[in-house]
């Protein structure tokens, strides 16, 4: 109310900013009386003498609190509260009187452009500092991302592989899915991009962190069965699905002591039979020594990650199937409770005849 | 008296002022009100009117039906009992105790978080309703939020719930006990069993158990001073004396304190019926408003839903804009606006007020009501009772006249040694005539006691004029052994003088008589005088220096005694048969000796006091119900009136020109007497109140009182209102706070009051204004700090939502920091001294200086508030930077972020990252944003105890503070560190080195608003101050 009393007259008065800060920061101001006289002759001038322009002001308060009223009676003749509310938020948020976006000043936008645009430029340093100390190529930590997820191919937001075999429409999806991944895999395209490096040990390449990264091949030929080079429904036609398995990469990851890591899949719970055989290619069933260390993404720009594939050659058809894939090897953990992607992927089959 | 009774119900509201009415009622309620409260007034006047004062002793007999000498019957006692319930003050219509606690769990704050909690849940059941599999968030958030509303209303009903048992126990400490006769026999009955036409027998010491209209009494006194307001014992007797019942001496008032003598009366009203009785019923009947502090609450909760309504609706829009379905962002919207509750605000402010009224306790204010600890440091206007609370309540010698010279006393509260010596003969004299002439006599067996605090016998002049001689001169008991009295005449209103006649038994063996009594009197007797021991005979001259020195002591508003004596002939010899009624001895021609005044001395902290709310801005005004001339005196004498102020009647007397034509602007103070004020419209008195800065009410009526309350408040101010007794409380409980005696203060004042004072010193008054004043700044720095750390809560969730990152800080940590780490240190600042002299503030305007208002907002969101974030945010964007995801990679990936399926998510160095693992970094991050907050909220802390000082100034003296700090520290690496928190609270060990992200910006924040400070300092009413000084 008494906001708009003093914004009314903002115009004519070229001070009125100081003016509405006598009324509003009186608190300020009483701070610095120290004499208790100063205080005293406050008092007074509140109290007795009315002065014109306070009474001026009284007419108008009188005026505005009559026009208000009647808006009240006119728009809410009960008077509502959220209606009250509702014009006290419309006010804050535009001013009609002083024609000021959030009852604000422009010097407060002021003070709030170069308030912010400081902290702009703090947090911009900061931040230049952060990657001043952050190397391009190489994570600062990786325990977080050890020990290594696994993850499988066809992916369809899914772990529960449903189909029937005599209709294709329900595992098309899988091979065309696969067939994409592994596009990155043919053989032509490796050849050209890739090194074929000596398999059983590491392909440690040294020198400066910068330096581009050579990668070893994996060729989709690799999988045979499962390359879809020979069944280009990767067995899905037959009932007999191949999935393949990829462990995440870690920049600088090595299976601990030479020695491969491999993969292993069984019934997960329920009858052990009901996995008849599986074959795994390559057939050591183990991601080659040769594939790591990895380097990152920056340095290491061809690195193919290897696969192992399994084929499920002979499952119980008609029956949901749940299958454990886990790595096995030093260093490798693969029984984390609430992560079970650690180490471990674990999908139902249920292929219908 | 059942009507009122039934009003009295009918208005609970009035019990409780922390509700909070509803704003702009509909003028026709209002107006009902208003004839109501008309109409309860208007109830009292009319009841006051009674006859019973005038009928005979056989018209009372029958109209009772009771026999006066053998009283009523066990039986028909025992009807009326049953017919009219019990003898005893209803206490104000108590709202029942589920309605209280109701109260403190769905007022004011606490519908804020209500209202959170329910959103929450509605949030809640949209995601089960749409996802199978929903995050336990918000119903975890709701369920907390709820928690903490019920402990905080059950911790603050708990609080007031004490209070008014410590009320009760005020009331178990006067056992009641009436000897009523019944069936002719004499027997001691609980005062609630007495009835209707009970005879009942009271002694000196007694509480009148009821109404009585006396049918004889010998000597009796009754002091009603608790429903009158006059100290001074009255006299009474069987007569008819006056129309009014109030003033009549045949009636005595239910409650009210025998003095001394016996009596006995039939009861003429009990219970709520009586006097007493109907003016509590007017009490509780009385509508009260909103506390000062609960206006601010108020006002703060607009702010806040306003701040958190238009941040939610912004980023609906936004994120509807950003493509996300309408359900996910309606739960943004619900999200946003319940993470701007503060959940922890309810509980800082609730206990900081506690803090408060335990500290105020401990300097003798009881506060009955937590809010009112607030109230009392915003009041601009005290109207106080005079007797008890201005005054020590006792009369004391003050003045004396002889040898033509006026002595003064000392008059202090600690009066030790002797407060008067003087070699003169007059005064030998003087003294002995006032020791001997004199019934008053100490109660046995308080040796041991200064003499100023031993209890006597006998009036209260008399009273004091014992003690006097006892301290100043010599031994009253051994004087008056050898000084045998012989003969009296006791005083009585018609003579208005004391006689007694002495023999000396150690000296000449002869007779001598004195006298005291109305100086005009005394003077009468005298034909001689005394000075310096020497008689002369009276002339004109010695009668205009008398004339002089009782006007001069009169107009003090100090009651004159004058003394004489006269040796009497040898030939009244030992043994002489002295008879009052025959006069057969000569009583002319006296010796005058001079003048003694007494008076009811201000108690000796109250001018320093007043002179402290003087300064602090605080109007005092002085309602009393005694004379105007007393009245004045006292006010000049504790400084309410000042030394160069004038009344109206004073400027005439200066000018020499009538009253009439005195310019009122001259006279700043005025003494207004009950019967001016009856005949005043408010707009007179609104005028009366407006322009004179000194005023004494006098002789004024409980109606009256509540008045001059009203008045006040319509100028907008807040109303402070001491009081002790039972006419003082339709204003105590009228008044924003109304205080009430703890000792001298009866039943009723200290129901109707908010505030006790318990040692009935007013100066303990300027302490709770002090404190009151405290605890807003307080409260204002305490809010500040919690609010601040609103903004960080709240942007993690906002950049979540439009820039797609993964969530920065999640609920759970959300409410650590509210509800865990923050709290301490909130409240730690209650603890925080003043920073400057806030005595000499003037009190805050209610209208325009909030708890809350838009510069602490535009400070604590926008400013410190917005460092906080960008703390926050560089250390998250560390943390997941040296994990491996770099900030610009970071940017829209929440949806693969959230996808639980993709267990091979690559960062920004082509690394793979399971679900859960990437969760891990994603809490960690959380942790460390709160370890963040909390670092930042050091700083936060430390800057925010002071608002215009600099920290340097002010120092780190305030150990609470310092523990606050230690804590949240300690509490936040004990969150982080404790093995099974991951589990538990989803909260991760951090490296050492993540924990100094925070302290470039805790530095900043610091020199920040230390530059800050130093502008508004350096420039009072510069920009800098009118922008961010809150």
């Amino acid at each position: 109310m008494r906001r708009q009393l003093r914004s009314r007259r903002t115009p004519s008065f070229p001070y009125s900013y100081r003016y509405r800060l006598d009324d509003q920061d009186e608190l300020n101001q009483n701070y610095l009386a120290d004499e208790e006289e100063e205080a005293e002759e406050e008092a007074r001038v509140m109290v007795v003498p009315k002065s014109e322009e306070e009474e001026e002001e009284k007419e108008k308060e009188e005026e505005e609190e009559e026009k208000k009223e009647e808006e009240e009676g006119q728009g809410q003749p009960t008077g509502n509260t959220w209606w009250q509310k509702l014009q006290i938020m419309s006010e804050y948020l535009w001013d009609p009187e002083r024609r000021m976006f959030l009852a604000r000043t422009g010097l407060i936008l002021l003070i709030y452009f170069f308030f912010y645009a400081s902290l702009a430029a703090v947090i911009t340093l900061c931040m230049y500092t952060l990657f001043l100390t952050i190397s391009p190529y190489i994570p600062t930590f990786t325990e977080r991302v050890k020990p290594p997820g696994v993850m499988i191919r066809p992916f369809a937001h899914s772990l529960n592989f449903n189909f029937n075999v005599s209709e294709p429409d329900t595992w098309q999806h899988y091979v065309i899915s696969l067939n994409g991944f592994l596009q990155g895999y043919n053989d032509s395209l490796q050849e050209e991009m890739n090194v074929d490096c000596p398999p059983g040990q590491y392909f440690i390449q040294d020198g400066d962190e910068d330096e581009d990264k050579k990668a070893c091949q994996f060729k989709r030929s690799f999988l045979k069965n499962c390359s879809g080079l020979e069944d280009p429904t990767f067995g899905y036609s037959t009932g007999q699905p191949c999935i393949l398995l990829k462990m995440n990469r870690i920049v600088g990851f090595r299976p601990e002591l030479g020695d491969p890591v491999k993969v292993s899949c069984k019934v997960q719970r329920g009858d052990e039979n009901d996995i008849r055989s599986i074959r795994y290619y390559p057939e050591s069933a183990s991601f080659d020594l040769r594939y790591y260390p990895y380097y990152g993404k920056l340095t290491h720009v061809n690195y193919t990650s290897p696969l192992v594939a399994m084929h499920f050659t002979d499952v119980v058809k008609n029956q949901a199937v749940p299958v454990q894939c886990q790595l096995k090897g030093k260093g490798i953990i693969n029984d984390v409770i609430n992560d079970r992607f650690v180490g471990r992927v674990i999908f139902t089959l249920n292929i219908e005849t | 008296m059942e009507l009122g009774w039934k009003k009295g119900a009918a208005a609970p509201q009035g019990q409780n002022p922390r509700q909070i009415p509803i704003k702009g009622p509909k003028p026709s309620k209002k107006k009902m009100k208003r004839k109501k409260k008309k109409r309860d007034t208007e109830e009292l006047k009319k009841e006051v009117v009674m006859d019973d004062h005038k009928l005979t002793l056989e018209e009372l007999s029958t109209k009772y039906s009771v026999n006066l000498t053998t009283g009523h019957s066990h039986q028909r006692a025992k009807e009326i009992l049953i017919r009219d319930g019990p003898n005893t003050l209803t206490p104000p219509p108590t709202t029942p105790e589920w309605v209280k606690f109701c109260k403190q769990l769905f007022g004011g704050f606490s519908l804020l978080l209500w209202t959170g909690a329910i959103l929450c849940f509605v949030a809640y059941g949209i995601q089960i309703y749409f996802n199978e599999e929903p995050a336990k968030d918000n119903l975890y958030l709701s369920i907390v939020l709820t928690v903490v509303v019920v402990i905080t209303g059950c911790f603050s009903y708990y609080q007031e719930a004490k209070s008014s048992k410590i009320m009760e126990s005020f009331k178990n400490m006067v056992p009641q006990q009436a000897l009523v006769i019944r069936e002719g026999e004499k027997m001691q009955i609980n005062v609630q069993d007495v009835v209707l036409g009970d005879l009942v027998e009271i002694k000196g010491g007694d509480r009148i158990p009821a109404d009585l209209r006396l049918i004889s009494a010998r000597g009796c006194k009754v002091d009603n001073s608790s429903l009158t307001g006059e100290s001074e014992p009255q006299s009474r007797s069987t007569d008819f004396t006056h129309e009014n019942p109030l003033e009549t001496r045949n009636i005595c008032f239910f409650s009210t304190n025998c003095v001394e003598g016996t009596a006995r009366g039939i009861v003429i009203a009990t219970g709520d019926s009586t006097v007493m009785g109907r003016i509590a019923s007017l009490t509780s009947g009385l509508e009260v408003g909103q506390t000062p502090i609960a206006a601010e609450i108020e006002h703060f909760i607009r702010l806040i839903t306003v701040v958190a309504v238009f941040l939610g609706v912004t980023f609906f829009v936004l994120s509807l804009l950003l493509g996300y379905g309408w359900l996910e962002a309606i739960i943004f919207l619900i999200g946003i606006i319940v993470a701007n509750v503060p959940e922890g605000l309810l509980a800082t402010v609730t206990v900081c007020l506690t803090l408060t009224a335990k500290r105020m306790a401990k300097k003798n204010c009881l506060v009955k009501n937590l809010e009112a600890v607030e109230t009392l440091g915003s009041t601009s206007i005290i109207c106080s009772d005079k007797t008890g609370t201005l005054t020590q309540n006792r009369m004391i010698v003050a003045h004396m006249w002889f040898d033509e010279t006026v002595y003064e006393v000392d008059t202090s509260e600690e009066q030790t040694g002797k407060t008067f010596a003087n070699n003169s003969d007059t005064w030998f004299i003087l003294a002995q005539i006032a020791g001997l002439c004199n019934r008053a006599d100490f109660k046995p067996n308080q040796e041991t006691l200064p003499i100023a605090k031993r209890a006597t016998t006998g009036d209260a002049s008399e009273s004091a004029l014992l003690k006097f001689i006892e301290q100043s001169y010599s031994s009253v008991a051994e004087m008056r052994k050898k000084n045998p009295k012989v003969a009296e005449i006791p005083f009585n209103s018609t003579n208005k003088y004391q006689m007694s006649i002495h023999f000396r038994e150690d000296g000449s063996q002869t007779h001598v008589l004195m006298m005291k009594g109305a100086p005009e009197r005394i003077l009468e007797f005298c034909s001689t005088f005394l000075l310096h021991g020497q008689e002369y005979s009276m002339d004109n001259e010695l009668k205009e220096d008398f004339q002089n020195a009782y006007l001069e002591l009169g107009g003090l508003g100090e009651r004159v005694l004058g003394f004489c004596f006269l040796n009497l002939p040898s030939s009244f010899s030992k043994g002489f048969p002295f008879n009052t009624d025959e006069m057969n001895f000569p009583m002319d021609n006296l010796c005058f000796v001079g003048l003694i005044s007494m008076i009811d001395p201000p108690r000796t902290t109250v001018p320093d006091a007043v002179n402290k709310c003087r300064s602090a801005g605080i109007k005092v005004i002085m309602v009393t119900g005694d004379h105007p001339i007393t009245a004045e005196a006292i006010a000049k004498r504790v400084g309410i009136i000042s030394e160069n102020t004038e009344t109206a009647e004073e400027v005439a007397a200066r000018l020499r020109i009538p009253v009439s034509k005195v310019n009122p602007r001259d006279a700043k103070a005025i003494v207004v007497h009950g019967s001016q004020l009856k005949d005043l419209h408010s707009e007179q008195l609104d005028q009366i109140l407006r322009n004179h800065t000194e005023i004494v009410f006098a002789r004024t009526s409980p109606q009256q009182k509540l008045i001059i309350v009203e008045g006040c408040q319509r100028l907008g101010a807040i109303v402070a209102v001491t009081g002790d007794g039972v006419n003082d409380s339709p204003a105590l409980k009228k008044a924003d706070i109304g205080i009430a005696m703890g000792i001298s203060g009866s039943d009723v004042s200290k129901q109707a009051a908010d505030m006790i004072l318990l040692d009935d010193n007013f100066a303990s008054i300027v302490t709770g204004v002090e404190e009151g004043r405290l605890i807003f700044d307080n409260l204002k720095k305490s809010i500040m700090y919690t609010l601040t750390s609103n903004i960080p809560e709240i942007t993690p969730f906002l950049v979540f939502i439009i820039l797609g990152v993964p969530l920065p800080l999640g609920t759970i940590t959300i409410l650590c920091i509210d509800l865990g780490t923050d709290m301490v240190p909130a409240i730690s600042l209650a603890y925080e001294s003043a920073e400057s002299d806030i005595m000499k503030r003037r009190p805050r305007n209610p209208k325009m200086d909030k708890l809350v208002n838009r510069r602490l907002i535009s400070m604590a969101y926008g400013q410190i508030g917005m460092i906080q974030a960008v703390a926050g945010f560089f250390t998250y964007f560390v943390i997941m930077a040296e994990n491996g995801f770099r900030p610009i990679d970071l940017l829209g990936i929440r949806l693969y972020w959230e996808d639980k399926f993709l267990n091979d998510l690559e960062d920004s160095y082509g690394q793979q990252w399971t679900y859960e693992q990437r969760k891990v970094v994603e809490f960690t991050c959380q942790t460390a944003f709160f370890v963040t907050i909390v670092l930042v909220q050091w700083a936060d802390l430390i800057v925010s105890k002071t608002r215009r000082n600099s920290v340097f100034q002010q120092g780190m003296r305030n150990k609470i503070l310092i523990f606050g700090i230690l804590e949240e520290t300690f509490l936040a690496a004990f969150l982080s560190y404790t093995p099974g928190m991951d589990v538990a609270l989803r909260m991760y060990p951090l490296k050492i080195s993540w924990w100094f992200c925070a302290l470039p910006y805790s530095i900043l924040i610091f020199v920040y608003d230390e530059i800050r400070k130093l502008l508004i300092r350096q420039r009072p009413g510069g920009w800098v101050e009118r922008e961010t000084y809150y």
